[in-house]
């Protein structure tokens, strides 16, 4: 079994008086990790836990093997953080500013240019890496923080509210970064964001806080394929008996309105047998959609706990 | 791999000493020192009294041209007072290179909330003080420390070992004097700068950390008929500081060399926890 890259266990973290995170408990292992939560859940104090900046007041916290607590010069060596607000300095270009971000990291001074350079084209500022940062636009700006925060080629990415206040666009775009990123599977990732859709798009596992507790964990992936098995069928040329013949398939089978069929798949059936069956009845399918509980829905019922 | 193509790769090559990791900060804080021309010539201005000083030095020991105009070598005292005047004048100097300096070294992050970027790496806050302060204090080092060890060298050499041996206590007071300038003043302008991150505010804040405690100190002195007000004059407790280790106290000063190391040690200590209080990681319990 792959070793966890964030473990939790009964962490409590007190900001002044107030307990923010109250015994929290946690194994995740997932590529990429959402972590999701209303305003005020702790997702932010968990993030900063994580990087060291807080101490826990009880309990451990683990990120990639390392305690929290004890070693959190060689967790920061791993992880590359893009911080929610604001992370900018105005009157530096762009290049040096990563450059500088990658020597802070420990890469030497020539390797830390290349590798500039590299990351700045990567997220898509190669032609704007000469300019000062504080002439990017809010997009240019998550864009260049996620630079700094990949630069180093960093073990574990932590975003914080990555797509904050981006335009539809420049939201597309940065959720197709993470996901390529993703892709290239050698770097976890961990997102922390209010937006259901961002997580949903982009994660394999989502932990819903709630006034510092964890409310629920989901391995979307799993729940994505279990809810596959619920299938709408839309069809054409079907004399009102495809229904019956999908029920002797063994499904349960529901018909709301002609042409239009609600099933689910029962183990040993597939969705090819649909098709065969249609080919051999002469039916037409017009459109068949996996339907599952969204993040959204498990959101709500996690909120309502 | 061509830059201009789009993909990403990790980074296996080597990494630098941990140990020196704070004076990346330096590199980058020179570089955006030295782009103002203004700044650079500031900067080039603060020597010319130290060259003025070794020619003087130089002349003073020169017997065929002291010759010429009826002297002889060493016509003129070389002592304590001498270099105390001359530290004096280099340390106005580098107050002002502090206010003008000072400000652009930590304002410009906390602007923009950088310090998360900065601190989220293997790079302590301690180390981020470090490399910062460094960059002030070999500033002011180079227009004050070297420049004096340099004369006192100097001198040395032209007079000889005797003059060296009964004026040691002039290299100690040199080093000393300019340690303790180098701290206030480093601190001061961190200080200044985390604690207003608008540049020129916090560059005048400076400069008004002298003139008001000046003001205020001259205020209380001529109202309450005491000498308590000099513990607000930060020069005038340098002065007394420095006037102390090159042996020059008067008689009867109005407050003692104690009296103004711990006066100076409780001012550097408040600089220090206005650091620390300003200078973390924002944080949002969200």
């Amino acid at each position: 079994m792959t070793q966890p890259v964030i473990e939790l266990a009964d962490l409590h973290v007190k900001i002044g008086k107030r307990e923010i995170l109250r015994g929290l408990n946690l194994e995740l292992r997932g590529l990429t990790v959402g972590l999701l939560g209303p305003n005020g859940a702790g997702k932010s104090t968990l993030i900063n836990t994580l990087l060291g900046f807080w101490k826990p007041t009880q309990g451990t916290a683990r990120v990639l093997g390392y305690d929290v607590r004890t070693d959190a010069r060689q967790i920061r060596a791993q992880i590359g953080y893009m911080p929610e607000n604001d992370s900018f300095i105005a009157d530096m270009p762009a290049i040096s500013y990563v450059r500088m971000a990658a020597e802070l990291s420990g890469l030497p001074p020539d390797a830390a240019l290349e590798r500039a350079h590299e990351s700045l084209f990567y997220v898509g500022l190669g032609e704007a890496r000469y300019r000062k940062l504080g002439a990017y636009s809010l997009g240019m700006k998550q864009m260049a923080k996620l630079a700094q925060a990949i630069v180093h080629g960093p073990r574990l990415v932590i975003l914080d509210e990555p797509t904050n206040g981006l335009d539809p666009q420049a939201r597309i775009r940065m959720i197709k970064l993470i996901q390529e990123m993703r892709a290239l599977g050698t770097m976890n990732l961990v997102i922390c964001s209010h937006l259901l859709r961002d997580i949903e798009e982009t994660c394999e596992e989502a932990v819903i806080l709630k006034a510092g507790q964890v409310v629920h964990y989901s391995n979307l992936e799993e729940e994505r394929a279990s809810n596959r098995r619920f299938v709408e069928i839309e069809t054409e040329g079907d004399d009102g008996t495809f229904a019956d013949a999908i029920e002797l398939l063994g499904c349960a089978c529901a018909v709301t309105a002609p042409g239009k069929i609600k099933t689910v798949l029962p183990e040993g059936i597939e969705i090819r047998d649909i098709y065969r069956l249609a080919a051999d009845r002469d039916v037409q399918l017009r459109r068949l959609n996996y339907r599952r509980d969204s993040l959204e829905d498990i959101f709500l019922k996690a909120m309502e706990r | 791999m061509a830059v201009y193509k789009r993909t990403y790769k990790g980074y296996s090559g080597p990494l630098t000493s941990p140990l020196w990791r704070f004076t990346v900060l330096q590199r980058y804080a020179f570089k955006a020192i030295f782009k103002s021309r203004f700044l650079l010539i500031g900067y080039v201005a603060c020597f010319f009294v130290p060259l003025l000083a070794i020619c003087f030095l130089y002349l003073n020991q020169n017997a065929s041209l002291l010759a010429m105009v009826g002297q002889k070598p060493g016509f003129l005292k070389i002592d304590a007072g001498w270099f105390h005047n001359f530290l004096t004048a280099q340390a106005v100097l580098a107050g002002v290179l502090t206010a003008f300096v000072g400000p652009g070294l930590v304002a410009p992050d906390l602007a923009n909330g950088a310090l998360p970027v900065y601190l989220s790496r293997p790079f302590s806050r301690f180390e981020y003080i470090l490399g910062k302060g460094l960059v002030l204090g070999s500033l002011i080092a180079s227009i004050t420390l070297f420049p004096l060890l340099t004369l006192f060298g100097i001198q040395s050499s032209l007079v000889g070992y005797q003059w060296f041996e009964k004026n040691l206590y002039i290299g100690g007071g040199i080093l000393f004097s300019c340690l303790t300038i180098m701290v206030v003043f480093i601190l001061l302008g961190l200080s200044m700068s985390a604690f207003v991150r608008w540049r020129i505010v916090a560059g005048a804040l400076v400069l008004a950390v002298f003139a008001a405690g000046k003001g205020f100190g001259a205020v209380i002195n001529g109202v309450m008929r005491t000498s308590n007000g000099y513990y607000l004059d930060l020069q005038y407790l340098l002065s007394t500081i420095a006037t102390d280790l090159f042996r020059q106290t008067p008689e009867d000063p109005p407050i003692s060399p104690l009296s103004a190391w711990a006066a100076v040690i409780t001012f550097c200590v408040l600089l220090l926890l206005l650091i620390n209080r300003k200078l973390r990681v924002c944080e949002v319990a969200g």
